[in-house]
């Protein structure tokens, strides 16, 4: 069993990168560059636009490893959706019936052997104070939860509140702010 | 005053049945009508307290104007919130119990616990429960009650994911976004005579007011109230020290699952596509993470044997 301190340091970072490794399709949501390097301070490789597919190769916290025609390096992780379906409920097809389905409210959840749960169990659903009740038994005080916290050593971070996007760039969803 | 005349005006609208048009007169139309139909019927449980007997009108219906006016247009007491919490709660968990497993739930009080300390709010007793249940989702109610399903934390990788979802529905708490919902749909007109009376079925008289709050689960949010949660959620798992991309990993995860998958049918009813998540947040997100070096804690995170 090698010492951790014994592994060169290079090859950490390729376990680190490797750990991730995908072999994905997928689809880029927004028009991003793609860096060199998962930094932003990289130089920039290339670009994708919004609805391109791109091969994901691996992922390192906010950044995934993608080819996009000739072009390889970074893109950021939010700007790219892993797997197939394309852009999702706001674009090309609508991949997830349910998911744009609202207007629909008698659409009935088929019962046959699936556990997912539906709105008739939860219409039918009764009070029930026994387990309502089961739920005081773990609560915590924030000095405990600060505690937790310091055993992995996490510690607070401060930071402000993101900002809504402007209207304009907002994904499409027109039954949100076109209609209105 | 002001505040009264619209009120008023509300329950004219409605008690007129002319309020086309007028979502909020719509609204408390419907749930006059839907309490109408109610007491016409043999109750399988809980009459309301203030039995509506057989009355034939809406104009019968005990709400008082001014009480509807502070309902609509008021602010809940950390008290309210917490028995409207309670109530809705309880109906969620005679759906689904808990999953008979303390460590697991310790462990998820402990993460939303250190979670919730960074969003800064007072006066709230978190509580957070895993629910058996192979359906993936995850609920939030009133006055500091979030709970996940067994099929969602199974999906999960590591702790800066448990800490993204729980963020998540914290920030629905803190926005207050279901008592939003409440009020626009007036389901609380008369909150007001809960609040002011001592009467001990008080919690009846939420029940009646909030309706099944089960079935609230099920109607779900507004798309924006569900965007500003994946924001604000990210947010607090970043600020408690883990790394930001907890919660955008589940979207991934999410958006990867068979469409027609049952488990997920729920949730794909009452939250936007995961992929319009992830878009959207990479909108407010931008460039404004790079610099975290927040942790996953793989190996801490709790694996259901």
């Amino acid at each position: 069993m090698m010492k951790p301190n014994t592994i060169p340091a290079a090859l950490l970072l390729l376990m680190a990168t490797t750990s991730a490794a995908l072999a994905a399709s997928g689809t880029v949501l927004r028009t991003d560059k793609i860096y060199s390097q998962p930094s932003a301070t990289a130089s920039v490789a290339g670009s994708a636009a919004k609805g391109a597919s791109v091969t994901v190769l691996a992922k390192q916290g906010g950044w995934l490893r993608v080819t996009s025609g000739k072009t390889s390096g970074w893109m950021r992780l939010l700007s790219v959706r892993v797997g197939a379906g394309g852009l999702g409920g706001s674009g090309l097809g609508d991949v997830v019936g349910a998911a744009t389905t609202k207007s629909d409210p008698s659409r009935v959840v088929a019962v046959a052997g699936l556990r997912g749960l539906n709105e008739e169990d939860l219409k039918k659903a009764s009070f029930n104070a026994e387990e309502l009740a089961r739920l005081d038994k773990w609560t915590m005080t924030p000095a405990q939860g600060r505690s937790f916290a310091g055993q992995a050593g996490l510690v607070a971070v401060k930071l402000p509140l993101l900002v809504e996007p402007k209207p304009a760039q907002a994904p499409a969803s027109p039954s949100t702010w076109e209609v209105n | 005053m002001k505040t009264r005349t619209i009120a008023l005006l509300v329950s004219m609208l409605a008690l007129g049945g002319t309020a086309h048009g007028f979502d909020l007169g719509k609204a408390l139309e419907e749930r006059l009508n839907q309490e109408l139909n109610k007491s016409s019927q043999p109750a399988p449980k809980a009459e309301p307290a203030t039995q509506p007997g057989t009355a034939t009108s809406p104009a019968k219906q005990k709400i008082d104007v001014n009480q509807l006016g502070f309902a609509l247009f008021g602010d809940y007491t950390p008290e309210q919130e917490s028995r409207i919490g309670k109530q809705v709660s309880g109906d969620l968990l005679g759906a689904v119990p808990l999953v008979r497993d303390d460590k697991l739930q310790r462990y998820v009080n402990q993460v939303g616990n250190w979670v919730a300390l960074q969003s800064g709010s007072k006066g709230l007793a978190w509580r957070f429960g895993v629910l058996d249940t192979e359906d993936i989702n995850a609920f939030a109610a009133p006055g500091g009650y979030v709970f996940v399903t067994k099929g969602l934390y199974r999906r999960l990788n590591n702790e800066a994911e448990l800490a993204g979802v729980l963020g998540h529905e914290i920030a629905h708490v803190t926005q207050r976004h279901h008592l939003k919902v409440l009020k626009q749909s007036s389901l609380i007109g008369a909150l007001g005579q809960v609040a002011g009376s001592k009467a001990k079925s008080s919690d009846q008289a939420v029940q009646n007011l909030i309706g099944n709050g089960a079935e609230m689960m099920a109607r779900g949010l507004d798309k924006q109230a569900e965007y500003e949660a994946d924001r604000i959620g990210m947010v607090y798992a970043a600020r408690a020290g883990y790394t930001p991309w907890g919660l955008p990993d589940v979207l991934q995860d999410l958006a990867g699952l068979p469409a027609k998958d049952e488990r997920t049918s729920l949730l794909y009813k009452t939250h936007p596509h995961p992929a319009d998540r992830l878009t959207a947040l990479g909108e407010s997100v931008g460039g404004q993470f790079d610099a975290l070096q927040g942790k996953d804690l793989a190996k801490r995170f709790y694996r259901i044997p």
